[in-house]
């Protein structure tokens, strides 16, 4: 285990914490609705409730991650968390559509939500209209995904963030600054494997040491993608379920991850994880947990 | 056919679709980079050029090569980090491809870019000693051209910094750089060359390449001496988004033939055309074209 020599920011955001030196707070986990474009609002509904009783038990903040893909379901999704996602609860909106993106910003921004909004995410495919109504209506918080096409490695991902690569006018924290928004979270961007998927977890601590902001990113996205896995059909739920370690075994801060349904393994999981690492950087580095940390949970 | 082709020093400009990159990554497909080196290949074609390339579009031409050789890191300003080695090919994929889509007529250039070019654009953290970086460059673009040369026809290394900076081993560094490479070998070097003629002279190419076009004192600089290598004649300019009418060009060449007659085998603009709007670049490769045809058949 380790800790880093830069200072690492923590952010919130309705409540929830995230950030800091490994073992400090506990791992936040974005379980992702609607993955697949069509709102199940229904069973939602449930796994929803579910997540906050586990995330109560574990210690382990949630935020919920909705996808919203057709601009058809948008005002519904709207809807929906704010019937069901409690007041004083963060929430996320997964959007990749620069058109739906704004008008997204526009409707949080009228139902006043921008504040409890998480803004997934700014990227190197974020336009300059996107960029001008972030200007307008700025979320609480905004992941930064640190995509490279040019470069997948862990260098590649800091050049995103300092110049897009020179794909765009500026840096994507420029961009970010641009926008005037203050909280930011680093996704280093999990990739296909034999696509140099390693390099999303390599990524973390290089990203955490450079710029202390808080970093994660989705790397039950490569289980998926993982066809070799097909030939151990019993075991990939447990893969992908167990992939998730690898954010705060690296240092990370947040894990994105799906499907929702697997939530009542993710989370003890993760908990079990941000356990040992408490345990090690407290007698190690003096790093103590938050006060709803895992560890205060089961062992105090 | 005439013996003198029209050709390009390297780069071609292309626009990105930086979201189609995006969603590509949301889908977790590869990044392909195909598209982009159709477009600049099928201009290249479309225009008429003989030697074409594979366009350069991935980065500056820098990056293409510091990006994966081991040992650099990606910075404003790029980071020697360690010991400079090969760790694998570096525009051997994309060459392979334009050789699969070009008809058999045009030939393809492959390109490098300089020890010296690459020593100068670092900022050195590991070595402090800028001749064994140079020569460890010049190592592992060695390993590189070695690759590339089953599929191109000639090699061309750009080294711009010699027009600022050439240091007393750039033989030697050029020798390293090519050993073993039996092609054609021209060295392409823009900017202001006036004072390092004698020097560029002696080194092991067999094309010499300029930007007569933007320096055309090159011209009286050259007459000066006993000019034994061949030249690829810069006619179009790589930093002026005024398309030269056909006309101009033909005069321009006629200076050069001028000065170098025979020696003369290659024609192309000044420097890669990456700066320049797609449409601009594209006219200009057309009116190379038209020019040449006209001047030499």
């Amino acid at each position: 285990m380790f800790s880093f020599t830069k200072e690492q920011k923590i952010f919130e955001i309705s409540g929830v914490k995230i950030g800091g030196q490994p073992g400090n707070l506990p791992t936040v986990l974005f379980g992702g609705f609607f993955f697949k474009g069509e709102p199940y609002f229904d069973t939602a509904k449930q796994q929803i409730k579910d997540m906050y009783i586990l995330s109560n038990k574990t210690g382990n903040p949630v935020i919920p991650d909705f996808f919203i893909k057709k601009e058809e379901n948008l005002e519904k999704i709207i809807e929906f968390i704010i019937k069901e996602i409690p007041k004083n609860k963060p929430f996320s909106v997964d959007i990749i559509e620069p058109d739906l993106k704004i008008k997204t910003l526009e409707i949080l921004s009228n139902k006043n939500l921008l504040k409890r909004t998480v803004y997934n995410s700014i990227h190197i495919g974020t336009t300059n209209e996107e960029r001008q109504t972030l200007k307008k209506h700025i979320p609480e918080m905004a992941i930064v995904v640190a995509f490279n096409p040019k470069d997948k490695s862990p260098d590649g991902k800091i050049e995103v963030l300092e110049n897009s690569a020179h794909l765009l006018d500026k840096g994507l924290l420029d961009i970010v600054k641009e926008v005037g928004v203050k909280k930011i979270l680093i996704d280093t961007a999990a990739l296909a494997p034999g696509n140099y998927s390693g390099a999303a977890i390599a990524a973390i601590p290089v990203i955490k040491e450079e710029y202390g902001y808080p970093t994660g990113c989705a790397i039950h996205n490569v289980v998926e993608k993982s066809s070799w896995l097909k030939n151990f059909e019993d075991s990939r739920g447990i893969v992908d379920v167990a992939s998730n370690i690898n954010i705060p075994v690296f240092g990370g801060d947040f894990a994105i991850f799906g499907p929702v349904e697997r939530a009542n393994q993710v989370f003890p999981i993760v908990a079990w994880e941000d356990i040992l690492i408490s345990e090690y950087t407290e007698n190690y580095f003096g790093i103590t947990p938050d006060n709803f940390h895992p560890r205060r949970k089961f062992f105090e | 056919m005439s013996k003198v082709k029209t050709t390009v020093i390297g780069s071609y400009p292309v626009d990105f679709d930086n979201l189609e990159f995006f969603k590509n990554y949301s889908n977790q497909n590869l990044t392909s980079w195909k598209n982009y080196i159709n477009v600049a290949v099928d201009d290249m074609i479309k225009a008429g050029i003989d030697i074409v390339s594979d366009g350069q579009t991935r980065d500056p031409f820098v990056n293409i090569f510091l990006r994966k050789l081991k040992g650099c890191r990606i910075r404003e300003r790029p980071e020697i980090i360690d010991k400079i080695k090969y760790k694998e090919s570096i525009t051997v994929e994309d060459i392979k491809y334009v050789r699969s889509i070009i008809p058999k007529k045009h030939g393809l250039v492959g390109l490098i870019a300089g020890p010296h070019t690459l020593t100068c654009s670092c900022v050195d953290m590991f070595y402090n000693d800028e001749k064994e970086l140079a020569f460890d460059f010049a190592q592992a673009l060695n390993f590189e051209i070695k690759k590339l040369v089953k599929y191109v026809d000639i090699v061309s290394v750009d080294e711009p910094f010699y027009s600022i900076s050439m240091p007393d081993y750039a033989k030697e560094l050029m020798k390293t750089v090519l050993d073993g490479v039996s092609c054609t070998k021209r060295l392409h070097v823009c900017g202001d060359v006036t004072k390092k003629i004698s020097n560029l002279l002696d080194l092991p190419f067999d094309i010499l390449s300029h930007e007569f076009k933007a320096k055309p004192k090159l011209f009286d600089s050259f007459k000066e001496y006993n000019v034994t290598k061949n030249i690829c004649l810069g006619c179009v300019r790589s930093d002026d988004v005024r398309v030269e009418t056909k006309d101009e060009i033909k005069d321009h060449i006629q200076k050069g033939i001028n000065v170098f007659d025979n020696k003369i085998v290659q024609l192309s603009p000044d420097c890669g055309l990456r700066m320049l709007p797609q449409k601009v670049a594209f006219e200009k490769l057309k009116n190379l074209v038209k020019a040449c045809r006209e001047v030499y058949g």
